[in-house]
């Protein structure tokens, strides 16, 4: 299947070129050194838990440009995964269409297909950390879905906006997860930049979970969520320092019968950061990030409540003609303590505090073939 | 404490005053010959300031402004508000001034009898529809459409103002300078191409669009339908050295050298 898959895959981008007035292909990869040291729950002392060197995903991306205002791009998520037997697989990580200048709105963009999902910080996060966004890391979205969207710019730079509609289950659900949906997913996204380098905005996105009735039994389904997702954000930019908060509250119901399941969890995020270009000559950016996420409402196994601080060091180098990196060398250090009286049964959920090291060597290309 | 603190934000007051002795611009190789040819001029009377020029195209310029890497965007098309709002996000502010007007000239051999083309004529040739000069009056012979790359801003213009954002033929020869479509559309009998003004030379044709050829009058009254401004970008109201450089390049000195590479100056 493994096969079939790569060889429509390579036809497809092998084909592109012929029909498109100009391809850009481009990769991004990363290979990761994690040291982890923590308590597991059998045992109160500190026991070295991981130690290994991985490469454990790659993006291969065709972006085709058919007209100055009509675009597509098609990325592949190459994953390294032991529940295949190949020990490898592949799913798609976007692919849509953009359509721009269709309507009499300027910078209005419209977008078709499996594509970003433009909540909070989740769909520009640049990963300057190692970590996920934290949309992403405490799954209160998805990175990329099956969707429409109307996105764009304001005229003067005073930000952007996007209003959507998807699927609500994300790039890596098919089949029979997929096609149990029975409700959209609604997003709008909004971001004011005012005055250069402060930026302040907001998301909202309702989604749902599963069906709320088995179709075959009539009974309801105790796994249903209603879920209402907000995000608020704020960026301050200025010289070498960038600065950026974000408050991430998931409010999840459930069918009436399982009321009491329902819970409210609540994050937030402080990432500052600060270039040393003008005082070493290199690029090189030191990162901190604060991180809290509390579940602590929740009554199942999920209880919880994770502080994480992160620090890092990042060597950006060989950069492009518009300046950007093409290689990054990230080294990262993060505690993640949770809170025992949150948790659930004190850490029998398996979530554990540690203290982990990572290391990073991301390099990415960008080609135009024709 | 406090007077640590004091003390390092004067040093880093006072940093940026010295920094500005070195003024660095990049962007629009239309741009290129006026920003070279004032920086020249302006570090002769500013021998203390050096003023270093290079090319990429108007996006390059841009993006490097966006990322603090430069001072002054060159670029031969305004600034887009996808460029703005990601640049003002970082806390960048591009501030535009612009330098001179400039027409796009559509040029083709210099032994080519076509002497004018209708703007949905060049749609045509650019789009693969007309493919041939006999079917423009001209002889038997096959249209070769050169055009720019589309990191050029010169690219941006001449795809809005001519082809109304149609696609350009698969076939075309996409060129990453004005230098290069003149040269080849000089040693290509059947070519057409389109450079800015300050690029045409004797070695190739100047067709004109819509019966209008591309002067000093068409091009600021803007009857000339190709006709554009050429600007320069900084981060704010430019102050120091960069705005005794801009209005080095807005004065009189800096015009006539807008004039001399070509181009047709402000006023």
């Amino acid at each position: 299947m493994q096969k079939i898959t790569l060889l429509i895959v390579l036809i497809a981008l092998t084909a592109m070129p012929v029909l498109a007035q100009e391809t850009k292909l481009s990769g991004e990869f990363w290979g990761r050194w994690t040291l982890e040291n923590g308590k597991v729950p059998a045992d109160s002392t500190d026991a070295l838990l991981k130690n290994y060197l991985a490469l454990d995903r790659g993006y291969l991306g065709f972006e085709t440009k058919f007209s100055e205002s009509t675009k597509a791009r098609f990325t592949v998520d190459m994953f390294s995964t032991d529940l295949l037997e190949d020990g490898a697989g592949l799913k798609l990580k976007y692919g849509y269409v953009d359509f721009a200048n269709l309507t009499p709105v300027p910078d209005l963009t419209l977008s078709a297909g499996l594509q970003k999902v433009y909540f909070g910080t989740i769909y520009d996060w640049t990963y300057a950390l190692i970590g996920k966004a934290p949309s992403d890391e405490y799954k209160i979205t998805n990175s990329a879905d099956y969707g429409i969207t109307a996105n764009g710019y304001i005229p003067n730079g005073m930000g952007e906006y996007a209003f959507g509609i998807y699927n609500g289950k994300g790039y890596k659900k098919f089949g029979k997860n997929l096609k149990d949906n029975t409700k959209f997913s609604y997003l709008a996204n909004l971001r004011l930049t005012p005055v250069p380098g402060i930026t302040i905005g907001g998301s909202f996105m309702s989604n749902s979970v599963e069906r709320e009735k088995s179709l075959t039994t009539n009974a309801v389904n105790d796994k249903y969520q209603d879920q209402t997702l907000i995000d608020a954000l704020a960026r301050f930019a200025y010289g070498p320092v960038d600065l950026w908060a974000e408050y991430l509250i998931k409010d999840v119901k459930h069918a009436d019968a399982f009321a009491s399941k329902d819970y409210s969890a609540k994050g937030l995020m402080i990432m500052p950061s600060i270039n040393l270009k003008d005082i070493t000559g290199y690029d090189v950016q030191i990162l901190a990030r604060y991180d809290s996420w509390d579940e602590s409402e929740r009554t199942d196994s999920s209880k919880n409540k994770l502080t994480a601080i992160t620090g890092g060091v990042n060597y950006n180098f060989m950069h492009d003609e518009h300046m950007n990196p093409k290689m990054n060398l990230q080294l990262n250090v993060t505690s993640k303590t949770h809170d025992e009286d949150n948790s659930a049964a004190a850490y029998m959920n398996g979530l554990k505090d540690v203290m982990q090291v990572m290391m990073q060597l991301k390099w990415r290309f960008a080609n135009t073939l024709n | 404490m406090k007077k640590y603190l004091i003390i390092l934000l004067a040093i880093m007051a006072i940093l940026p005053v010295f920094a500005q002795k070195t003024i660095t611009c990049s962007g629009s190789t239309t741009v290129l010959p006026i920003a070279q040819a004032a920086a020249e001029a302006f570090m002769d009377k500013y021998p203390s300031v050096n003023v270093s020029v290079r090319g990429g195209g108007s996006g390059v310029g841009i993006a490097a402004l966006q990322n603090g890497t430069i001072q002054i965007a060159n670029s031969s098309r305004m600034i887009k508000s996808k460029e703005l709002s990601q640049a003002k996000s970082k806390g960048i502010n591009p501030t535009g001034y612009a330098i001179a007007n400039d027409g796009i000239a559509v040029i083709v051999h210099k032994n080519n009898p076509v002497t004018d083309l209708t703007v949905k004529q060049i749609q045509d040739i650019y789009t693969g529809k007309i493919k041939n000069w006999n079917q423009l009056g001209g002889t038997n012979l096959p249209i070769v459409v050169i055009s720019r790359d589309v990191a050029s801003g010169t690219f941006e213009v001449f795809n809005e103002k001519a082809l109304k954002g149609a696609k350009v033929d698969a076939s075309a020869q996409m060129l990453a300078s004005n230098n290069a479509i003149v040269n080849t559309v000089n040693t290509t009998p059947g070519a057409i191409g389109y450079v800015g003004l300050g690029y045409v030379s004797s070695d190739v044709k100047i067709v004109s669009v819509n019966k209008i050829m591309p002067s000093a009058r068409t091009v600021k009254d803007a009857s000339y339908s190709l006709s554009r401004k050429l600007y320069m970008y900084t981060n704010g109201k430019a102050t120091g050295n960069i705005a005794q450089f801009l209005g080095f390049i807005q004065g009189a000195e800096g015009q006539k050298i807008v004039e001399n590479q070509g181009f047709i100056p402000l006023n």
